[in-house]
Order: structure tokens, then C-alpha cells, then sequence
């Protein structure tokens, strides 16, 4: 087909289109051939800033701990969780004085209203 | 020949001691052969994060997350005998990896800052090497890192260790620093991306070994590929941090899903957790690795937690689950079932085992 050239304005827009199937851009990509096949979780396991509504490296939820509480301190050591969780380290020190076990006593989280 | 029996007997049922970093700010004790938890350490600078033995098994190191705090434990007594923070009001730490010296008077850590400035905080750009000492309580001495190893983002880490004579820091990364303590120049490299060793390359130090820790080694697990068809190998490796050199022993192919070994202290057994598939259909094995022929002997399903972590008990003759979660479960290393669950009623952060003497 290479010597078909578009030379009107739809055929280059098809010509265009066809060329866009080739080489998705997806938003804020990782290095090429790092995750092929595989979905794209751009900014790591957690798009919505809210513990518990994180996927797994598989795009679904059965990878994750159950019950969600279950990792939410080790999540926030591991990945900081900067977002998800109160801030540990300038304004909120003591979100989670009361509670040691986040899996028996979530209820003990302290509310944080910024 | 009745003594020694004796000996050997007392040898065999000594245990040692799991202690476990727990949130908020504790150090949970547990008796090995008990199962039980037996004290508890209360830390006043915050959550532990790294621990770290001393050379001679007597203190314990621990450096708390939210102060970059360090704390200093006597393990016989289980008492704080040196508590404080580096964090100051408007100047946080980062600590990106660490050590303390063999005299136990220096931490030297990697770290970076981050300021809080009248409209802004400003992270620094890069990584710096830190000399805490530990009687003053601050950061006596910096010094810069190598410059083309300071990574944006996560900067300059690594496992780090000391000569036993203290006068050369190891920094064990995808190549192996040799920095002087003195002045923090680096005195070798060594390659492992194409290390001088026949049939290897692409060597990967993993975790260090703590059951069978030799003085003046760190032992560690590898991962290596050949040259030729680049298969991956895994095994046990021993670096002599006195004469630098690296001893090799390969124990078998390995496979992407597999945890670091864990190691028998008389040497002749190996375990580990392999995976097969992801997400909701994966299935965790307890993988069991006779050393003395480099062969997995034995196989066992069980039911592995969505996130967790492997040790082995002091004896060798336990196996630990814990992390992400508040339990830490107890498998017999002979028949490869749990055993005992212990409820430590907060969630876990680290752990470390302490064997009842060297």
C-alpha cells in the first residue's frame, strides 16, 4: 500500500486515524514496553484518594488484602500514601494513636478535617 | 562425652527471641518457644521502622519513621538506653539506608531534607551521606554522594555495612561503594553487572541472611544470569568484607515469583515462598531446599495472605509469616503446617530474630 498517497483532506484524516492504532499514547506513560499487555495504572495502585479503592498489579481487587484495613499502615510505610491518608509527618501525628490494629479498631482512626 | 551431651542438649532447646515493630510505638517481644509475647518496648520517638543488631548481639537499633528518630535497645534488659530524634521543627530527614558503626558510637545514614520555608518546602536535590553521633545526638559530619549515582527521585540507598574495623563502609546497590568513614571517598567499586567471575553476570545481592551471619561477612541471597543463555540463578552469597571477596554458591534456577531464602543456621536446609499466577488465583508453596545437594526437596500449598513477608525462627526449625497485618503465623518447618498463629493486636511494621547466643 505504499504507493497510495492521501491527497485530500479526508483521506489524511483516515491516514491519520489509522496511523493512531499503532502507537496508543496513554496518559502519563511508563517507559516503552514496560507493561504490555497489562493495564495502566498510571500513578501506582491507587487512582482516588481513598483507601480501599486501590487494584492490584493485576487491575482487579482480589491481589488485595482483605480486608482493606488489613494494609493500610503498611501501605502508607510502603508507599507513603500521601494522599490517602492524613499527613503523618507535619500535621497529623496522632491520626492513629488510638488504634494499633487497623483491621480490629479502624473505628478508633481519628477524623481528620483539613 | 555426658557434658557434651548436656551441651548439646541445652543448644538444641535454646530459643531465641522474635522481636516485632508494631504501630503505634512498640517493640513487641515474643519467646520463640512459647509463642508468646513476653515484654513490650515502648518507643518515645515513634513508629519503628529499621532494626539492626549489633555486632555482638547486645544492642538493637531501631530507627523510627515519623522524627527519623534512633533508639537504642539493651537486649538482655529490653530497656531504652538512648532515645532521640533528628527531625527539628522546620527541617524534616528522609533516611534512605543505614548503619551503625562497630563500636555502636556512629549511625551513618543516607538521607535527604526537607525545609519548611516561609511559603514553600523545599526537598533537597540530593542525597547525602550522615554521620549521627549517637552520644551527641546529631549529625556531626556530611559529605556528598557519588554524583552520577544520586538518582533523582530515590536518590542514593542501599543495604550498608561495615568493615570490622570500621574504616570502610560497603554500599551494596546494582554495584558494591567502598567508601572511606574518614573522609567518604570511594575507595572500589565492584562490578556486578559484569563482575570478574566466570559464567556470571547481572548479580543481584537480596537481602542479608540473618540466621547464619558470620562476623566480618554478610551473607546474602543472589541472583545472577549466565552469559550465554541467560538463565537466572539464584543461591547463597558471601561477601568477606575484610579481604572484599565474594564467594558463590549457586543452589538453582529461579523464578520471577519466589521470596529471598531463608536459611537453616547449621547450613543444610533452605526455604522459601514461591507463587504461581496473580491476583485472586494465586497460590503460595512453601519451597524446602536440601543445600547440601542443591535440590528442592520438598514442596507444601498454603494459604498466603495477599502481602506478606518470610523469616525463620532462630532454631530453623519455624517458619514465620508476618506483615501487612496485625498476626504472625507460625509454620513447623518440619511438615511445612501452620502451627501456631500469635496475635500481636497491632499491626506489624518490622522484625528482627535474635538467637538465644552465637
Amino acid at each position: 500500500m505504499k504507493h497510495l498517497r492521501a491527497i485530500n483532506q479526508k483521506a489524511r484524516r483516515i491516514e491519520d486515524f489509522v496511523a493512531s492504532q499503532d502507537d496508543d499514547v496513554v496518559a502519563l506513560q511508563g517507559p516503552p514496553g514496560g507493561q504490555q499487555n497489562r493495564p495502566h495504572v498510571p500513578m501506582g495502585c491507587s487512582l482516588v484518594f481513598s483507601p480501599g479503592w486501590e487494584v492490584d498489579s493485576a487491575g482487579g481487587t482480589a491481589g488485595l488484602c482483605q480486608p482493606v484495613e488489613r494494609d493500610l499502615y503498611d501501605c502508607y510505610i510502603t508507599c507513603f500514601w500521601p494522599a490517602q491518608v492524613p499527613d503523618h509527618l507535619n500535621n497529623y501525628p496522632d491520626w492513629t494513636a488510638k488504634c494499633a490494629a487497623a483491621t480490629k479498631d479502624w473505628r478508633n482512626i481519628d477524623l481528620v478535617f483539613p | 562425652m555426658i557434658r557434651l551431651f548436656f551441651l548439646t542438649a541445652v543448644a538444641a532447646a535454646a530459643q531465641g527471641t522474635l522481636l516485632v515493630g508494631t504501630w503505634p510505638h512498640t517493640i513487641q517481644v515474643i519467646d520463640e518457644s512459647k509463642h508468646q509475647i513476653v515484654d513490650k518496648i515502648d518507643l518515645t520517638t515513634g513508629i519503628p521502622g529499621g532494626m539492626q543488631l549489633s555486632e555482638d548481639r547486645k544492642s538493637l537499633y531501631v530507627n523510627t519513621i515519623e522524627k527519623s528518630g534512633f533508639e537504642v535497645v539493651d537486649v538482655a534488659t529490653r530497656k531504652v538506653t538512648n532515645a532521640f530524634a533528628l527531625n527539628e521543627p522546620n527541617k524534616q530527614y528522609r533516611i534512605r539506608g543505614g548503619a551503625v558503626d562497630p563500636q555502636g558510637k556512629f549511625a551513618y545514614i543516607l538521607f535527604r531534607t526537607i525545609e519548611k520555608k516561609q511559603d514553600r518546602f523545599e526537598v533537597s536535590k540530593e542525597t547525602k551521606f550522615g554521620v549521627v553521633d549517637m552520644a551527641q545526638k546529631k549529625i556531626v559530619r556530611t559529605a556528598d554522594v557519588p554524583k552520577d549515582e544520586d538518582q533523582p527521585g530515590f536518590g542514593f540507598g542501599g543495604q550498608m555495612r561495615f568493615s570490622p574495623d570500621g574504616k570502610f563502609l560497603y554500599v551494596f546497590r546494582n554495584n558494591i561503594f567502598i567508601f572511606d568513614t574518614a573522609d567518604f571517598k570511594v575507595v572500589d567499586k565492584i562490578e556486578l553487572a559484569k563482575p570478574q567471575i566466570p559464567g556470571m553476570q547481572n548479580i543481584g545481592i537480596g537481602g542479608s541472611l540473618d540466621s547464619i551471619q558470620e562476623p566480618g561477612m554478610l551473607i546474602s541471597v543472589f541472583n545472577s544470569q549466565d552469559p550465554v543463555v541467560h538463565r537466572n540463578i539464584f543461591g547463597i552469597a558471601r561477601f568477606d568484607l575484610i579481604k572484599r571477596t565474594f564467594d558463590f554458591t549457586p543452589v538453582g534456577p529461579s523464578t520471577t515469583g519466589m521470596m529471598g531464602l531463608h536459611v537453616t543456621p547449621d547450613h543444610k536446609k533452605g526455604y522459601t515462598v514461591a507463587f504461581n499466577g496473580q491476583g485472586g488465583t494465586r497460590r503460595c508453596e512453601f519451597w524446602e531446599f536440601d543445600l547440601a545437594s542443591n535440590k528442592l526437596a520438598r514442596k507444601q500449598e498454603f494459604d498466603g495472605r495477599a502481602r506478606f513477608s518470610l523469616a525463620i525462627s532462630s532454631s530453623g526449625k519455624e517458619l514465620y509469616i508476618l506483615g501487612a497485618g496485625y498476626d504472625v503465623e507460625v509454620y513447623d518447618a518440619d511438615t511445612l503446617r501452620l502451627k501456631d498463629t500469635i496475635d500481636l493486636h497491632a499491626d506489624t511494621t518490622s522484625w528482627i530474630v535474635v538467637p538465644a547466643s552465637r
